[in-house]
């Protein structure tokens, strides 16, 4: 009896499989494990988290990692993908300064227009000339209100800027009652003498003048220019409750305007097509161009930056040169992304069209020798790298229960979607594509203009809810679920995701329809498009009809919809796709570590 | 007929007047109605219980000396939502302002 290990070396996660061989050469499964892959895959480093695997899946069955006779490595493909984000046109320009924000609770439906005043110069104030007052929060409200009262029929106050979250308290007090809006945090930021104009929404309703490129105009006095000038102001102020618009001396703005520029393929035929064209048309023309060596961008152009910046990335990861480094084959997503506005003065930011680029970098023959030898040396156990990975892959499906020859493995991993297709007579045709799991991540991420990818991963992952009292929560399929302890009450009132450790609040104040519609939409651009291109490469003459099955491997065939939503798209064609199921036990997870056990039984008969 | 007004209730004993105040602050910036009853027993789960439980809206708050408490309505008593002992003024604001936030099922401050 011995024990063998297959170990799969992944983008993201290290796979184990231990296997367990009897003298007559029968094979069962006692355990496995998983761990984060550590460093990039393929490098020295890799081994610690081979070892960490290692130690976790004997523990399961009370063993040591010194009782493995042989370990068995995956030639792990040569490609490493990489994602990257420009929007389609740059920076805006306006001459006007504008704050936009949903305070909660602003106070005094209506707009008003007047120059700004400090609260600390009313004294130098001149009468029928109409002012908003400007009052930093050291202020309290009762002061407020009884100057704004005093001053009352000598001064004209139209509307007031409050820092603190007070304008209920003010408004109530005020004998003539004005707009008031609240918690603008960057008070010191709001230039004194200017003309402004500040609206706060009916109940129920966002503003309407100040989201208007006319009702701009109409309040400042605008001509024709201006006025498509401060089109993107009034567009980021669409649906907001209150809103300021500051009316800034023209000319120190200058427009530089970046083209969004070429993108250059060099495959079987060199054609290019313009970013701007959007990403149908840059993928159809990834399709014409056949097998690609190469993809640069324009120089000096947001896409020609844009792949300049996954090259440096992938050089400083050290595996290989930044000569050597070519793109063969992009996945590209239209999204819309956060861009800075100029003027703004609380950082505000208006969605605008971009294009979202998942790059595949092919590289020189991993160095898994070195990993081998390094594990050698560490275990004193034989270590042998055996077998392409899609064949592994491919071995290890068919253990899912109801599968057969011919097959086609979908693997959606972190970095890459790998396709491929074993017939009868075990020939393999294979496809590795740019475009998985950190490209949804980084959609999410920029469509709801979170700060960190790692918020982004989460959303991914786990299916949201919505706290509705300290007892009861909303799911996102509208099911209701109560709780016998009553919830935190840092949970009260917010979406949250429903992790297997709780919940993970959401910081960002976002409607829970608004995270989901976004959420399917990145998973369905990036693997419903990938899965129909990658298995129409591998396709028997290019024709999904050929195709009957198809297994979901990997860690994206985890997640709780995408093999729904691919199962729905190929039940057009009648192919027969699901979530795989390694060893009838495993989920998707594991397949390649297990064809790795299961090739080494072959090779003994 | 409505007997009661939907407001949020205070319950206090021997409470600092300032305190007070800037709890009421809280409230009215959020909108929601609010009452004010001086009670002559002084335990804080006792004073922020009962507060919830009469409040229609089933938010209350307790004032006991210098402690506040947050309790809701359904919760068991002695379990605060939210409680300080020696409150700022900012931490004063934020309870009041929180009690109104329930009623309104918006986040917590």
């Amino acid at each position: 009896m011995r024990l063998i290990a297959g170990v799969d070396i992944g983008n993201s996660t290290t796979e184990v499989c231990i296997g367990e061989i009897d003298n007559l050469g029968n094979v069962t499964f006692p355990a496995s494990a998983s761990c984060p892959t550590t460093g990039t895959k393929g490098t020295v480093v890799n081994v610690h988290g081979i070892k960490s695997a290692l130690k976790e899946a004997m523990a399961k069955i009370g063993k040591d990692v010194s009782d493995i006779s042989l370990i068995r490595l995956n030639e792990a493909a040569p490609v490493i993908g990489d994602t990257a984000m420009e929007t389609l046109t740059e920076t805006v320009i306006t001459d006007s300064s504008m704050i936009g924000h949903n305070p909660s609770t602003p106070a005094g439906a209506g707009q008003a227009v007047g120059k700004l005043i400090g609260f600390q110069n009313l004294g130098s104030a001149r009468q029928n000339e109409p002012y908003i007052l400007v009052v930093p929060a050291r202020y309290s409200y009762e002061d407020i209100a009884s100057v704004v009262n005093r001053i009352n029929g000598m001064i004209n106050i139209e509307g007031i800027i409050l820092q603190a979250d007070e304008a209920v308290l003010v408004y109530n007090r005020l004998d003539k009652k004005i707009p008031v809006i609240d918690e603008v945090k960057q008070i010191d930021k709001v230039p004194d003498g200017e003309i402004a104009a500040i609206e706060v929404a009916l109940e129920g309703q966002g503003v309407r003048m100040l989201s208007n490129p006319y009702g701009i105009a109409t309040l400042l006095n605008l001509d024709a220019e201006q006025t498509r000038k401060v089109t993107p102001i009034a567009k980021s102020l669409v649906g907001k409750r209150s809103a300021v618009v500051i009316k800034t001396p023209a000319g120190n703005v200058k427009e530089n305007v970046l083209p969004a520029g070429e993108i250059y393929l060099s495959g079987e035929k060199d054609i290019s097509v313009n970013l701007d064209e959007g990403a149908e048309k840059i993928m159809k023309t990834v399709a014409d161009a056949g097998k690609i060596n190469d993809i640069t961008g324009q120089s000096g152009t947001n896409v020609g930056n844009m792949f300049e910046r996954i090259k440096t990335g992938m050089s400083d990861l050290g595996t290989v040169e930044k000569s050597d480094i070519h793109i063969t084959d992009i996945l590209a997503v239209d999204t819309l992304a956060p861009v800075k506005i100029s003027g703004a003065l609380a950082g505000e930011t208006c969605l605008e069209k971009a294009v979202g680029v998942a790059a595949m970098v092919k590289t020189h023959h991993l160095p898994m020798e070195k990993i081998a030898e390094s594990l050698r040396q560490d275990l004193g156990t034989d270590v042998v790298v055996a077998g392409v990975e899609a064949i592994m892959a491919g071995l290890g499906a068919v253990t899912t229960p109801g599968t057969k020859l011919p097959l086609a493995i979908l693997d959606m991993g972190g970095g890459s979607t790998d396709a491929a297709i074993i017939n009868e007579n075990g020939e393999i045709s294979m496809v590795h594509q740019a475009g998985a799991g950190e490209l949804v991540s980084m959609l999410i991420q920029t469509e709801l203009g979170l700060e960190d990818r790692h918020m982004a991963e989460q959303i991914k992952r786990y299916p949201l809810a919505k706290v509705e009292s300290l007892f009861h929560m909303r799911l996102e399929n509208g099911q209701m679920t109560f709780v016998e302890d009553s919830i935190d009450p840092r949970f009260y009132g917010r979406v949250v995701l429903l992790s297997e450790n709780g919940l993970i609040r959401m910081e960002k104040d976002i409607p829970m329809e608004k995270i989901v519609q976004v959420r399917r939409d990145a998973k369905r651009k990036v693997f419903v498009t990938n899965a129909f291109r990658a298995l129409k490469t591998v396709a028997p003459d290019g024709n999904l009809k050929n195709v009957s099955n198809v297994v979901l491997v990997g860690g994206s065939a985890e997640d709780f919809e995408i093999p729904e939503m691919l199962l729905e798209e190929f039940a057009n064609y009648r192919i027969v796709c699901g979530r795989g199921n390694i060893r009838g036990c495993e989920g998707p997870r594991n397949a390649v570590a297990t064809g790795l056990v299961l090739s080494y039984v072959g090779e003994m008969k | 007929m409505i007997v009661k007004r939907p407001s949020i209730f205070v319950y206090t004993n021997r409470h600092d007047d300032i305190m007070l105040k800037e709890i009421c602050a809280g409230i009215e910036e959020e909108g929601v109605f609010f009452e004010v009853f001086e009670k002559d027993f002084q335990d804080l789960a006792t004073l922020s219980f009962d507060a919830a439980n009469e409040s229609m809206m089933g938010s209350g708050i307790g004032i006991s000396r210098g402690s506040v408490a947050l309790a809701m309505k359904g919760v068991q008593k002695g379990k605060f939502v939210e409680y300080y002992d020696k409150p700022t003024h900012e931490e004063c604001r934020k309870i009041g302002a929180n009690s109104a936030r329930i009623i309104k099922k918006m986040p917590l401050k």
